[in-house]
């Protein structure tokens, strides 16, 4: 279901984006480590100059029964209609644990955009989050449905950002609601013919189908 | 929080914005079409200081079915729906919220220094980074600390025993670790020192003249206690009061002993206020109604010198040992008057909650969330968005496919972007409009926009093909069988307009410039005005001459009045009878502002 960057088909060799038998688009310019450890729900762009930390994973199961984790852990998993903008570094959240320091999980949900040269730390980033450009989600912080963040936010770690919030600030706190019309798609979104398709014009928090087309 | 350009805000007309509040910015205003002036006759100014409060982007709108309008955040009611906490999002009961305050109990605290939510660490200096998960909560004690600042309850002294119940664990621990004695503890202590206070009056009056008679109180001033305890005190100290007077009511004294106010009981009140020579209090007892009296009794006197020890104690710690206001005000109340870092608490979460909205005129429910706190589903959502067409604007080269793309991307950066930070003064520029329509049925949309825009800089504005239609919502699918086909492009030759600024395709006016399912777009042309300058001599005034824009006047908005037309079906089971032609017509009509850019001045 989810393909790995790993096994891309090279159907454009000169274009700027490697496209997987998904959908997903993966810029050349990005730098990604782990890809065995990554997953892309589909149809989500990675652009260049990002920074994909998979091989930040949880060790191996060192349990003597044999269960736990399994080999290849997940590191960091992102959903469908996912666009990372340019610059943005993805690191899984790590911490001491009965004495010893691990990785954990990161997992990003669908149709969520992160602006350019953010820092994302996170636990988890639901689906329909707008993060904006040059902001820092610290380790662990969840960040729930339906969430607008401003520019140069500083979540800190730990924080819980509960659905329908606006955030900003640094440290970050709720500074107001987002619409009930968040996220919201009537009728065919971004459909439009040439151009229509451009950021402004798709409903704030809603699909980014449009936008992962108009990529290229 | 401003809005990249290109924008479009919507006016609610819930105020009535049409007060002429700059009647200078109406003189030029005119309409370029002339069909509305029975609908609204005055043009909405995007520059009045109303404006603000009017204009809303359209996910922010909500619609009533009812009264057929849009319904901003100043036109419902909210009723709240649920109360939870935001950090652990659980549910808070109504009740509870009425009786425990609009804070979380459980373990969610905020940093007082910077607002962060704190996280509960063992202090086990091993563990130091670790946050509890409940597989391994080590023992030992814990502390809060802010993970974005630094600060932590050891600041002010503050650990925990458990890293559950840290509520309850704080409220019984002043800042530097004491413990604050319980209800009862209280109360035995309060009757202790009575004791003693009595002792002490009685020694003073025998020998008056060896210190004051507010010597009991000074006592106590080196710590003072907080409003919490202070109020705890005065009830105690009146309950005890009431139920002394009404003991003694008529039962081994005389009635006249008891009497309020009587010369007697104020003789007795003057002996009892420690006048020198006067009989001890204890031989009085039970006195009738009096005021509190010393700290025992939630009496707090402020003196001279707790004053002169406050700004000395300022003049040491300085700025930096200080709060701000803002701390202070994020305070829990009882709290509030924090003056020193010492002195600040951690701050209980406060809650947030789920509304459902109503229509203010109506009565209309138009939003009601699932009462759920996890979940993001609404059992009604009546969205503006549904109803009233959406209104974009950008310009005719095409813009950057993702808001600001990295430069370093060679790809995008070879593509031109048009710089809307940027207009050039007096080079008219083309703009596509265009109109989605939500509805199920087809619109006949006329536009309308002054001529001019008002401010300080006027722009010309003209929209080549102000009237023309916009087709149905229909079926998605319809549209998708045929997508091969692509959209049905006026000009072909319209893919490459991208390269310069709509070079090679004609503007003409009177025609739409593209047309698809359910959208229309056409051309305004904009001819961004340049700062006014003063001409030498031709105007007297000395006002005139020197015109300093203000923040923001450099802005392009572009009010535009859109007036819609549709037929809707009258009776949609009618229809079964064949009668096609049953169908009435409807109109609607908005204001909204289209924020173009900035023009260089
Ligand atoms: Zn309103
Ligand atoms: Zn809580
Ligand atoms: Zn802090
Ligand atoms: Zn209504």
């Amino acid at each position: 279901m989810a393909s790995r960057p790993s096994a891309t088909s090279r159907r454009q060799v000169k274009g700027e984006y490697i496209e997987t038998d998904s959908g997903n688009k993966v810029s050349r310019k990005a730098s990604i480590a782990g890809t065995a450890n990554i997953t892309l729900g589909g149809k989500t762009v990675i652009q260049s100059d990002v920074i994909l930390r998979g091989d930040l994973h949880r060790l191996p199961s060192t349990k003597p029964d044999g269960t736990g984790i399994p080999h290849a852990p997940t590191a960091i998993s992102i959903g469908r209609c996912t666009v990372i903008s340019s610059g943005c570094v993805l690191r899984p959240p790590s911490r001491l644990s009965r004495g010893t320091y691990s990785f954990y999980p990161m997992k990003i949900g669908d149709n969520v955009f992160i602006g350019h040269h953010s820092i994302v730390q996170a636990a988890s980033i639901s689906s329909h989050v707008y993060i904006a450009e040059h902001c820092v989600l610290q380790p662990f912080c969840i960040v729930k449905e339906n969430v607008k963040i401003l520019s140069h936010t500083v979540v800190p770690a730990n924080m819980v950002i509960p659905s329908n919030s606006l955030v900003a600030g640094r440290p970050a706190r709720v500074i107001g609601e987002v619409g009930e019309g968040w996220g919201c798609t009537p009728g065919a979104p971004g459909e439009g013919g040439r151009g229509a398709t451009v950021a402004g014009e798709w409903v704030e928090g809603g699909e980014l189908r449009e936008l992962v087309r108009s990529i290229k | 929080m401003a809005q990249p350009f290109p924008y479009t805000y919507y006016a609610c007309s819930c105020t009535d914005d049409t007060t002429t509040s700059s009647k200078g910015a109406f003189t030029r205003a005119r309409f370029s079409a002339n069909e509305n002036d029975d609908e609204e006759d005055q043009t909405f100014d995007p520059r009045s200081p109303r404006a603000n409060y009017s204009l809303f982007p359209l996910e922010n709108l909500l619609y009533c079915a009812e009264c057929q309008t849009v319904r901003c955040s100043r036109c419902v009611t909210e009723e709240i729906a649920c109360w939870f906490c935001p950090s652990c999002l659980f549910e808070v009961p109504s009740s509870m919220v009425r009786s425990e305050g609009n804070r979380c109990t459980r373990n969610c605290y905020n940093c007082p220094i910077c607002t962060s939510p704190m996280t509960v660490n063992p202090l086990d200096t091993q563990d130091r980074l670790v946050v509890p998960d409940a597989a391994s909560v080590p023992g030992g004690p814990f502390y809060l600390s802010c993970p974005y600042c630094a600060w932590s309850s050891l600041d002010i002294g503050i650990k925990f025993e458990r890293a559950s119940n840290i509520t309850g664990q704080l409220a019984r621990i002043k800042n530097g670790g004491k413990v604050v004695p319980t209800l009862k503890e209280r109360e035995r202590e309060r009757d202790r020192k009575r004791e003693k206070d009595d002792k002490r009056h009685f020694e003073e009056s025998t020998q008056p003249s060896s210190s004051s008679p507010l010597g009991s109180i000074d006592e106590d001033t080196q710590e003072a206690p907080n409003s919490e305890e202070t109020f705890s005190d005065l009830t105690a100290f009146y309950k005890n009061q009431i139920s002394i007077s009404n003991n003694t009511n008529g039962s081994m004294f005389n009635p006249h002993d008891i009497n309020f106010g009587s010369p007697s009981s104020i003789t007795r009140l003057m002996s009892l206020y420690g006048r020198p020579g006067a009989k001890p209090a204890k031989k009085d007892k039970p006195q009738s109604m009096r005021e509190a009296y010393g700290s025992t009794e939630g009496f707090f006197e402020v003196s001279n010198s707790s004053e002169d020890e406050l700004i000395e104690r300022i003049r040491t710690l300085g700025w930096s040992g200080t709060t701000s206001i803002e701390q202070r005000s994020n305070q829990p109340p009882h709290n509030s008057s924090a003056r020193f870092l010492d002195d600040i608490r951690p701050i209980p979460t406060l809650l947030r909650t789920k509304q459902s909205k109503r229509c203010r005129s109506c009565r209309n429910i138009l939003v009601r969330p699932d009462n759920k706190v996890s979940s993001t589903r609404y059992k009604i959502k009546l969205l503006a968005l549904n109803y009233i067409p959406r209104v974009t604007i950008r310009a005719l080269a095409p813009p950057p496919p993702v808001p600001s793309t990295s430069t370093l991307s060679n790809a995008t950066a070879l593509r031109p972007t048009f710089d809307y930070d940027h207009l050039q003064p007096s080079k008219p520029t083309h703009f596509l409009l265009t109109l989605r329509n939500p509805l199920f049925d087809p619109l006949k949309v006329t536009l309308a926009t002054p001529s001019y825009t008002s401010g300080r800089i006027n722009h010309k504005v003209t929209i080549m093909c102000p009237q023309f239609d916009v087709g149905a919502n229909t079926d998605v699918w319809d549209e998708a069988l045929n997508a091969g086909t692509g959209s049905k492009l006026r000009n072909p030759t319209s893919s490459m307009s991208g390269s310069s600024d709509n070079g090679g395709m004609q503007v003409e006016a009177g025609k739409i410039w593209e047309k698809g399912r359910n959208w229309t777009s056409v051309i305004v042309e904009v001819i961004p005005g340049r700062k006014p300058i003063s001409l030498p001599g031709s105007f007297g005034s000395p006002a005139y001459q020197e015109e300093e824009l203000d923040e923001d006047d450099d802005v392009l908005e572009i009010p535009v009045f859109v007036r819609l037309e549709y037929e809707v079906e009258a009776d949609k089971e009618e229809k079964v009878g064949g009668s096609m032609g049953q169908k009435t017509k409807k109109e609607d009509a908005f204001w909204c502002v289209l924020g173009v850019g900035r023009v260089v001045v």
